[in-house]
C-alpha cells in the first residue's frame, strides 16, 4: 500500500470535511456546547419546578380524623386541609384534591386511635402517581402522618412509664464506604459509555455518507477513480478520515462532559456527595478502546454508503444500521450484567462493557482483551466489506441500464409477471420471507393461542406453505426450479440422512456449549411446554406429534427456506453465500423473545440442509433431514430410555455420541453427489479479472 | 494511442456495447456520435478503467484498461459531463490534489499547478472554493484538472453538456490545442456542429455497435445527405 497516496486522500478528505458546517456542527457544537448546556438547563428547570411545588402547600382532603389529628394537620404549613367531602378516590382522580387522608377504612368514627387507647388505626393516603402534585402531596401527607404516629407513640410510652426508645430496639443508619469519586465513577460508567459510543456513531455518520454516496452523487468519484491510485488507497484514506472524525467527535464529547461535571455546576451531584471525575489514565485507555470501534463503525458505514447511489439513499440505508448498533449498548445500563469473555465478544457490547468497567475502575484483563481483539477482527471484516465495494462497477455506477417497468401498479404487476426469470431475484425472496415472517409472528401467534396444537398446524400450512406455492404459481417462476422439485438419487438421500444423523448430535453439543459459555438458562416454563409438546404417551399421540412437529415443518418451512429463498440466492452460483444467508434467516425465523439460544443450533442444521440441497438440487433431501431432525426430538423425549442414552437431564449431550457424529457427517458429505450444472443456470457477471479473461476467451472461441 | 479492440460490455440482459473496434492516433481528434443510451459513455468508461469490458479490450499506449488500469490512468486525462469538482476545495487545492494523486511530489506539483493556473486563466478565482465558481469557471478548472499530469490521451464525455457558447468555445480551443501538441483525443457528443468543427474522424454508434466511421465529409457523402445531422439520422434509423 502506498502510504503517501493514503495520506494525500486522508488530508484532502479532512480538509473538505472540516469545511462542512453540518459535520462540524455534529462534531463540535453538539458535544461541546449543546449537550452540557442542555443538561445544566434541565437541572435548573427541575430545581425551579421543585421549588415552585414546595412553595405551595399540598391540598389534602381529610376524612375520619379525630379533632387532635385534624388540628395537627391544620397546623402543618406544608398542608392545606380540604373538607371531608373531597376525601374520595373520585375527587382525587378529578384533581379536586391533590391527595386524601382517610382514617379508619370501614367505620372511621368508631375506630379512632388516641394516645390513651391502645390499638392501631388504618389510615389510607389516596393519591395519583401519574400526577406530580399528587405525588408530592402524598409525600407531605405521609410525612405528617409519620410525625403524628411518632407523637402518639411517645405519649403512650410515657403514659406507661416507658422510655421513648422502648419501641425502637434498632437504630439503623446507612454509611457508604465508597468515596464521592468512586460513586461518581460508578454513575459515569453507567451512562458515559453509551454516550461516547453514540457520539462516535454520530460523528462517523455524515462523513461516511458524504465521502462515499455524496461523492458519487456529485460525480467526483468517477474523476477520482481515473487517477492512477489503487482503490485500496482511496478506501484507506477515506476510511481513516471517517474514523478520525468519529473519534474526534467522541473525544470532544468526552472532554466536554468531564469538564462540565468536574466544574461542579451540578447541584444534585453536590447534594448527593457524588464527584464526577475520570482519571486521565482511564480517559486515555477509553480513547484507545475507541479506536477499533471507530474503525468498525467507519468501515461499516462507508461500505454501506458507497453501495448507495445518493446521499438520501445512504441516509435511509444507514439509519437502521445506526439504530441496530445503538440498541445493544443499552445492555451496559442494565443491572446484574457481568462482563465475561462471552459478552466481551459481542460486537459493540464488548467495548461498551469494557468502558463501563474501566470507568468504574475495575476492568478485568481477559474480557477486556477479548473485547478489544474481537472488535479489531470485526473492524477488519467491515473494512474488507467497504474495500470490496470500491472495486465493483455495479456498486459505483448502479446496475447499468434500468429495465424497471413504469406506470401504475397494474402495469407493474403485469410486467413483473411477464418477466423472463425462472427463479425469484434475491430481493424478491427477501421481501417475501420478511412478509411471511411478519404474518407468521402476528397471525401465527394468534392461531396458536386460539387453537393450540392445531393452530400450529394451520399456521405452518396456511402461512408458510400456501404463500410459498402461491408466489411460485402467481409469479413468473418455474415451480420445479424455485421449489427444487427434483427427485434425488438414492445416494443423495443416503448422504442427506447421514449428514442429518451426524449433524444432530453436533447441534445438541453446540446448544449445550452455548448455554455453558453464556451462562444461559432455558426458561423452565418454556422447557416444560416444549417437552409437553413433543412427549407422546400413546401411539395415536405419537403419530399426531410426528405430523405436527416433523412432517409439517419438513414441507412448509423447506418450501420457504430451501425452496424460494435458497433457490433465489443460488442464482448467482455462490455456494457458501447462499448456504450461510439461508441458514442465518432460517435461524432468525426460529427466534423469539425467550428462545435466543435456539438460533445457533437451528442455523447449524440450516447450514447442513443448505449444503445437501446445493449438492443434490433437491428439496426432498432437505425435507428428509428436517423430518429426521424434528422427529428425533419427539422420539428422544417420548422414550425416556432413549433420552437417557442421548442427553442428560440437564440437556448435556452424550459425548461419545458427539464424538462419533463427525464420522457420520463426513460419510454423508462424501456420499452426496456433485452439483450438476443445468443449462439455464444464470451465469454471474464477471467481477474479477480472471472471469473477464475467461469471458474474452469464450467470445474469441466463438 | 487509443484503441478499442472488439470491446463488448453487458449489463445483465442488456448488451450496451457490441464488438466496438476503433483507433485514435496521437494528434488526432475522434468524435463519438450517438443517441442517448447508444453506448458512448459505457465505451468511454471502459477506456477510462471505470468499467470492465465483458469481452475485448480498450487500450491506451498499448496498455490494457482492464489488466493494467494504473498504467492506463497515468496516460489518461478524463473529463466527465459532471465535471467532478470538489465543492469545498479551492481550484488551486484541487489541482494540487490531483497532481499529487498522479505521483508528483510537492516540489513538482507546485510549479505545475501554477503553470495550469496561468495556462487556463484561473488566476482570479484560483483561491475560491469550487462550489462558488460559475459554470464556465468550473469548466476551466475541470479541464486543468484533467491535464495536470500532461497525459498523452484525452477522453472527454460530452464535454460541452450544459455549457453556454462562451464556455463551449474554451473547450474547442482546448481540444484544438491538444491536437496541436500531438495528443490523442476522443470525445462523445450530440452536437453535430462541434463534430464538424473539431473532429478529424467521426464514429457513429447505435445500439452499442459502431455503424459508421470516417471523416464528417465522407459520412455525409456516403449517405447522399446534405449535412452531418441528416446523415446521422439516416444511419441511426437504418441501423435500428
Amino acid at each position: 500500500m502506498n502510504l503517501r497516496l493514503v495520506v494525500t486522500v486522508l488530508a484532502k478528505e479532512l480538509r473538505e470535511t472540516l469545511r462542512d458546517r453540518r459535520t462540524l456542527f455534529m462534531m463540535i457544537v453538539i458535544p461541546t456546547l449543546l449537550y452540557p448546556g442542555l443538561m445544566v438547563v434541565l437541572e435548573q428547570l427541575t430545581l425551579f419546578g421543585q421549588r415552585r411545588l414546595a412553595q405551595q402547600p399540598a391540598a389534602v382532603a381529610v376524612r375520619g380524623a379525630d379533632p387532635a389529628l385534624a388540628a395537627f394537620l391544620r397546623r402543618d404549613t406544608a398542608l392545606r386541609v380540604l373538607p371531608p367531602e373531597s376525601a374520595s378516590m373520585a375527587a382525587v382522580r378529578r384533581r379536586h384534591a391533590e391527595a386524601a387522608i382517610v382514617v379508619g377504612a370501614s367505620a372511621p368514627e368508631t375506630t379512632v386511635a388516641t394516645a390513651a387507647i391502645a390499638g392501631t388505626d388504618s389510615v389510607r393516603v389516596l393519591y395519583d402517581p401519574s400526577y406530580e402534585r399528587s405525588q408530592r402531596a402524598h409525600d407531605v401527607a405521609a410525612g405528617a402522618l409519620r410525625a403524628w404516629n411518632d407523637s402518639l407513640l411517645a405519649q403512650r410510652l410515657s403514659a406507661r412509664g416507658l422510655p421513648p426508645d422502648f419501641a425502637r430496639p434498632l437504630a439503623v443508619a446507612d454509611s457508604s464506604v465508597a468515596t464521592a469519586q468512586e460513586t461518581g465513577a460508578y454513575a459515569l460508567g453507567r451512562f458515559l459509555p453509551v454516550l461516547l459510543i453514540l457520539m462516535t456513531l454520530l460523528g462517523a455518520f455524515y462523513p461516511a455518507i458524504d465521502l462515499a454516496a455524496g461523492e458519487k452523487e456529485r460525480g467526483t468519484l468517477e474523476t477520482l477513480l481515473t487517477a492512477p491510485v489503487p482503490a485500496g488507497e482511496i478506501v484507506a484514506g477515506k476510511f481513516a478520515a471517517v474514523a478520525l472524525i468519529g473519534m474526534a467527535a467522541a473525544a470532544a464529547n468526552l472532554l466536554s462532559m468531564l469538564l462540565t461535571f468536574q466544574s461542579g455546576v451540578f447541584k444534585f451531584a453536590r447534594a448527593a456527595h457524588v464527584q464526577f471525575t475520570l482519571p486521565w489514565s482511564t480517559a486515555l485507555l477509553v480513547m484507545v478502546g475507541l479506536i477499533p470501534l471507530a474503525v468498525l463503525f467507519s468501515a461499516l458505514f462507508l461500505g454501506i454508503a458507497v453501495r448507495s447511489q445518493s446521499f438520501k439513499e445512504a441516509q435511509n440505508a444507514l439509519t437502521p444500521v445506526q439504530l441496530a448498533s445503538t440498541l445493544p449498548i443499552l445492555v451496559t445500563m442494565l443491572p446484574g450484567i457481568e462482563f465475561n469473555a462471552a459478552l466481551a465478544a459481542v460486537p459493540v457490547v464488548g467495548i461498551a462493557m469494557m468502558f463501563r468497567e474501566l470507568m468504574g475502575g475495575s476492568a478485568r484483563l481477559v474480557p477486556s482483551l477479548v473485547a478489544f481483539g474481537t472488535t479489531i477482527v470485526y473492524a477488519g471484516l467491515a473494512l474488507h466489506f467497504a474495500a470490496r465495494a470500491f472495486g465493483r462497477e455495479d456498486v459505483l455506477f448502479g446496475g447499468g441500464a434500468s429495465t424497471a417497468p413504469r406506470g401504475g401498479w397494474r402495469e407493474r404487476t403485469a410486467a413483473w409477471r411477464a418477466g423472463p426469470r425462472r427463479v425469484p431475484l434475491p430481493a424478491e425472496a427477501f421481501v417475501f420471507v420478511a412478509a411471511i415472517a411478519l404474518l407468521y409472528f402476528h397471525a401465527g401467534t394468534a392461531l396458536q393461542a386460539r387453537f393450540g396444537e392445531r393452530g400450529l398446524l394451520y399456521s405452518e400450512w396456511g402461512l408458510l406453505f400456501v404463500p410459498a406455492v402461491a408466489l411460485v404459481l402467481i409469479g413468473p417462476f418455474d415451480a420445479r426450479r424455485t421449489l427444487a422439485l427434483r427427485r434425488p438419487s438414492a445416494r443423495g438421500l443416503a448422504g442427506a440422512l447421514l449428514v442429518a444423523l451426524g449433524g444432530i448430535p453436533l447441534g445438541w453439543a453446540l446448544g449445550w456449549a452455548q448455554v455453558q459459555a453464556l451462562h444461559l438458562e432455558m426458561p423452565k416454563e418454556m422447557v416444560g411446554a416444549l417437552q409437553k409438546l413433543v412427549t407422546a404417551t400413546d401411539l395415536p399421540r405419537f403419530l399426531w406429534l410426528l405430523l405436527l412437529v416433523a412432517v409439517t415443518p419438513a414441507f412448509c418451512e423447506e418450501a420457504v427456506f430451501r425452496g424460494v429463498l435458497f433457490q433465489s440466492l443460488a442464482r448467482e452460483q455462490r455456494m457458501w453465500r447462499t448456504v450461510a444467508l439461508t441458514a442465518l434467516v432460517f435461524g432468525a425465523f426460529h427466534l423469539s423473545g425467550e428462545t435466543a439460544i435456539r438460533f445457533l443450533p437451528t442455523a447449524w442444521i440450516g447450514v447442513l440442509m443448505g449444503i445437501v440441497v446445493w449438492r443434490t438440487r433437491s428439496i426432498f433431501a432437505s425435507m428428509l433431514m428436517h423430518f429426521v431432525n424434528n422427529g428425533m426430538a419427539v422420539v428422544v423425549v417420548s422414550l425416556p430410555a432413549l433420552r437417557r442414552l442421548a442427553l442428560s437431564d440437564a440437556g448435556e449431550p452424550d459425548w461419545l455420541l458427539v464424538a462419533a457424529a463427525p464420522l457420520a457427517l463426513a460419510a454423508g458429505l462424501w456420499l452426496l453427489p456433485r452439483r450438476t450444472p443445468l443449462p439455464d443456470d444464470v451465469v454471474p457477471e464477471p467481477d474479477s479479472r480472471e472471469a473477464a479473461e475467461e469471458a474474452g476467451r469464450v467470445e474469441e472461441a466463438r | 494511442m487509443i484503441e478499442f479492440d472488439r470491446l463488448s460490455k453487458r449489463y445483465g440482459d442488456l448488451l450496451a456495447v457490441r464488438e466496438l473496434s476503433l483507433t485514435v492516433r496521437g494528434g488526432e481528434v475522434y468524435a463519438l456520435l450517438g443517441a442517448n443510451g447508444a453506448g458512448k459513455t459505457t465505451a468511454l468508461r471502459c477506456l477510462a478503467t471505470l468499467l470492465r469490458p465483458t469481452s475485448g479490450a480498450a487500450r491506451i499506449a498499448g496498455f490494457d484498461a482492464a489488466r493494467e488500469p494504473l498504467e492506463v490512468r497515468r496516460r489518461l486525462g478524463f473529463l466527465a459531463a459532471s465535471m467532478g469538482l470538489y465543492q469545498r476545495l479551492t481550484a488551486r487545492e484541487l489541482l494540487r490534489y490531483f497532481a499529487r494523486l498522479n505521483g508528483m511530489d510537492d516540489d513538482a506539483a507546485a510549479p505545475r499547478v501554477e503553470e495550469m493556473v496561468e495556462a487556463f486563466g484561473l488566476g482570479e478565482f484560483a483561491d475560491r472554493l469550487c462550489g462558488k465558481l460559475s459554470t464556465g469557471q468550473r469548466q476551466r478548472v475541470s479541464i486543468a484538472r484533467a491535464v495536470v499530469h500532461d497525459p498523452p490521451a484525452l477522453v472527454l464525455d460530452e464535454p460541452t453538456l450544459g455549457l453556454d457558447v462562451l464556455s463551449s468555445e474554451s473547450i474547442f480551443r482546448f481540444i484544438a490545442d491538444a491536437r496541436g501538441r500531438g495528443r490523442a483525443v476522443i470525445f462523445s457528443t450530440h452536437q453535430m456542429s462541434e463534430v464538424e468543427l473539431l473532429a478529424d474522424r467521426v464514429g457513429i454508434i447505435a445500439g452499442g455497435r459502431l455503424v459508421a466511421e470516417g471523416t464528417a465529409d465522407d459520412i455525409v457523402a456516403r449517405t447522399g445527405e446534405h449535412n452531418l445531422a441528416r446523415a446521422f439520422l439516416r444511419i441511426v434509423r437504418e441501423a435500428a
